[in-house]
């Protein structure tokens, strides 16, 4: 969206480029009722949608049998039993809170940075970002025997002797995600009105024009609108920018807050939030590229905003893997031997082999990312995203369990093996994501018309050449253009 | 409200009217874009959005209840361990952040819908379906008997359509 941000400049060809313009164009698109053509279109259910959403219930359904199962037969059939009492339920939790990060990180701090190859891919990410974390939200009440008293999780005053413990990780994880999906879903929300607008406006069915009226809030375009909403939109990024950077942080206090050896590490924040943004970038690939293609939206979803996302996808493998070292550096030269054995073990013990997936996967390949070639390769950066997902979810199986299992002292040492529980609950979670995300992309548009039509130029009168000067400038050099600027740093 | 309203495909049009009309007198002008054009802004010049400060008073008052909250439970509920402070402000700087960035943004948002006066449950006069799709919009808030004057500069400027609105 447009700000209200000014140079200081008396220059009648005021330098003020409209946010999501920097550095964008979309040759293929020709005018303003193209984007909502080519866009609206993809609304229109198909049989492959049908068959996609099927799969995706029925992998949901399978997971609802098995928290079924476990419920009648208690925890012990997800396969907990001392020393590892959090399993896949945790690494999963934290596998879909990382998801959702990149969904805020392109819609929010990249719109901060005046990104603009967030543009066409914002809303999808956005949206992952809520049914992610809807997905995460399910894990704590998975991972409860008795989940009918969820809500005792909820830390309010009461006179069970259940006492609010704010010093407690687990306290600020509840008030974290909920702020998290609260603001995210916000978020989304508000950049869907002037959306809905246009599906209001063009909708001839009376129900779900009436439908589209309601979500649209009376939304009309207008001036005066757009004034209010531009500040508003800038104001929650600013505050969806730390959030994000706090949540993932918060997340990480749940292990860096004990005692046990490899946990105890003040480099877990921005080592999760690293990891949190890499493997949502990941996911948006995978979520993004079959999108593009079944969707017709090469001339809008470009291979330069591919581009551009992958050098971020390395840029957060790079970081990664330097926390990787730094974690075996931190052990190597704190003298701790319980530190150093767990280090040794991770590479060469008994939980190597899914050490060495996570490295290879979330390490070794996304440096294919330095080619050029391979970057705008919309084929090789799915086939990438699975192995980044994979990867990731394996870094926090390193995360979670070698610890658990191998504490301080040997008697105490002990296995771990997920049962059919934990992977039909896993394969239910995705079933669970892909199936709202599926209903989302063909209730409303997955990519942000309004912030489209930002980056091409308008039609003038004037021509194509004045067109594209308003584009890059964020405004006509008329010489009648008189008036003096307005703006919070227009007199600045 | 009656005016005039005026249907605009290109840009500079719409822009040059809402010029000319200023200098006309015609003050209540309104604009409608499909999307946010800084031309508009320039053209007709308003004050900066007052969001701002309902994202100010929701951030505080969001912070200061976090704390609050934690500090009180903390206290009323009292956890003795090994002579530590009762209310420990470290810790709970995350739940007042948390509550902060929460309030801050709900405040933002219940701004945007109070300036903006929104949700409307009707469309009043001086709207068209095309001005979310691809055209631009003019209304002017006008008496009838200045209407005709502000119908012949929208049509000057290339309106394809102009209406009289009530």
């Amino acid at each position: 969206m447009a700000t209200t941000a000014r140079p200081h400049s008396d220059d009648p060809v005021v330098q003020r480029p409209n946010v999501p313009s920097a550095n964008v164009r979309l040759p293929a698109v020709r005018d303003y009722k193209q984007v909502d053509d080519d866009v609206l279109a993809t609304l229109k259910p198909t049989l492959g949608w049908f068959a996609a959403l099927a799969t995706a219930i029925f992998c949901l359904l399978l997971g609802a049998g098995a928290w079924i199962y476990q419920i009648y037969e208690g925890l012990g059939a997800a396969g907990y039993h001392p020393p590892v009492m959090w399993g896949v339920y945790i690494i999963t939790f934290v596998f879909w809170v990382g998801i959702g990060h990149a969904g805020t990180l392109i819609s929010a701090i990249l719109y901060l940075f005046r990104a603009g190859f967030r543009t066409s891919i914002y809303r999808m990410a956005e949206a992952m970002t809520v049914f992610a974390v809807m997905t995460a939200g399910l894990f704590p009440i998975l991972h409860l025997g008795r989940p009918w008293k969820f809500f005792w999780l909820i830390p309010y005053p009461n006179w069970r002797l259940l006492w609010p413990q704010f010093k407690s990780p687990l306290v600020w994880d509840v008030f974290a995600i909920l702020t998290y999906f609260t603001v995210s879903s916000t978020f989304l929300y508000i950049g869907l009105i002037p959306d809905f607008a246009v599906l209001r406006d063009r909708e001839t069915n009376p129900v779900r024009k009436r439908i589209f009226a309601i979500l649209s809030l009376g939304w009309r375009n207008s001036d005066k609108e757009w004034r209010h909403f531009t500040r508003a939109y800038l104001f929650l990024a600013a505050f969806a920018t730390p959030l994000v950077l706090s949540v993932h942080s918060v997340v990480s206090f749940d292990f860096a807050m004990s005692l046990v050896p490899g946990w105890h590490a003040t480099i877990f924040p921005p080592y999760f939030v690293a990891g949190a943004i890499f493997s949502g970038i990941g996911m948006v690939f995978t979520i993004g590229i079959p999108l593009r293609k079944w969707f017709n939206l090469k001339h809008i979803i470009t291979l330069n905003d591919l581009d551009a996302a992958a050098k971020l996808c390395l840029f957060t493998s790079l970081v990664v893997g330097l926390a990787y070292l730094t974690e075996f550096q931190i052990a190597w030269m704190s003298g701790n031997k319980v530190e150093q054995q767990y280090f040794w073990n991770r590479l060469f013990g008994q939980w190597a082999w899914a050490a060495w997936i996570m490295l290879i996967c979330n390490m070794v390949l996304p440096l294919s990312l330095f080619s050029q070639k391979l970057r705008r390769n919309p084929l090789w950066l799915f086939i990438l995203s699975i192995f980044i997902n994979i990867g990731m979810w394996f870094e926090r199986f390193v995360i979670v369990i070698p610890s658990l299992s191998h504490e301080f002292e040997p008697w105490q040492w002990g296995g771990y093996a997920p049962t059919w529980v934990d992977y039909f609950i896993l394969i239910g979670s995705f079933g669970w994501f892909f199936m709202w995300f599926l209903l989302f992309i063909k209730q409303m548009p997955v990519v942000a018309l309004a912030e489209i039509k930002e980056i091409i130029p308008p039609k003038m009168r004037g021509g194509l050449a004045r067109a594209h000067q308003a584009v890059e400038h964020g405004g006509m050099a008329s010489p009648q253009n008189n008036n003096p600027p307005m703006g919070p740093g227009a007199h600045s | 409200m009656s005016g005039v309203l005026a249907n605009f495909e290109h840009l500079d049009s719409a822009v040059e009217a809402i010029e000319e009309l200023r200098q006309k007198k015609f003050m209540d002008i309104t604009a409608y874009t499909p999307t946010p054009r800084h031309e508009f802004e320039d053209a007709i010049p308003r004050a900066e959005s007052p969001v701002r400060r309902f994202t100010l008073i929701g951030g505080l008052l969001g912070v200061t209840f976090g704390y609050w909250i934690a500090i009180w439970s903390s206290d009323y509920w009292p956890l003795v361990v090994g002579g530590k402070p009762i209310a420990s402000w470290v810790p709970y700087t995350i739940i007042g952040f948390e509550v902060m960035v929460l309030v801050g943004s709900l405040a933002t948002v219940f701004g945007l819908f109070a300036l903006s006066r929104v949700p409307r449950l009707t469309m009043t006069v001086g709207y068209d379906a095309r001005f979310s799709s691809a055209d631009y919009g003019v209304w002017v808030a006008t008496s009838p008997d200045r209407a005709a004057e502000a119908a012949e500069v929208l049509r000057r400027h290339g309106a394809t359509e102009v209406r009289d609105e009530r």
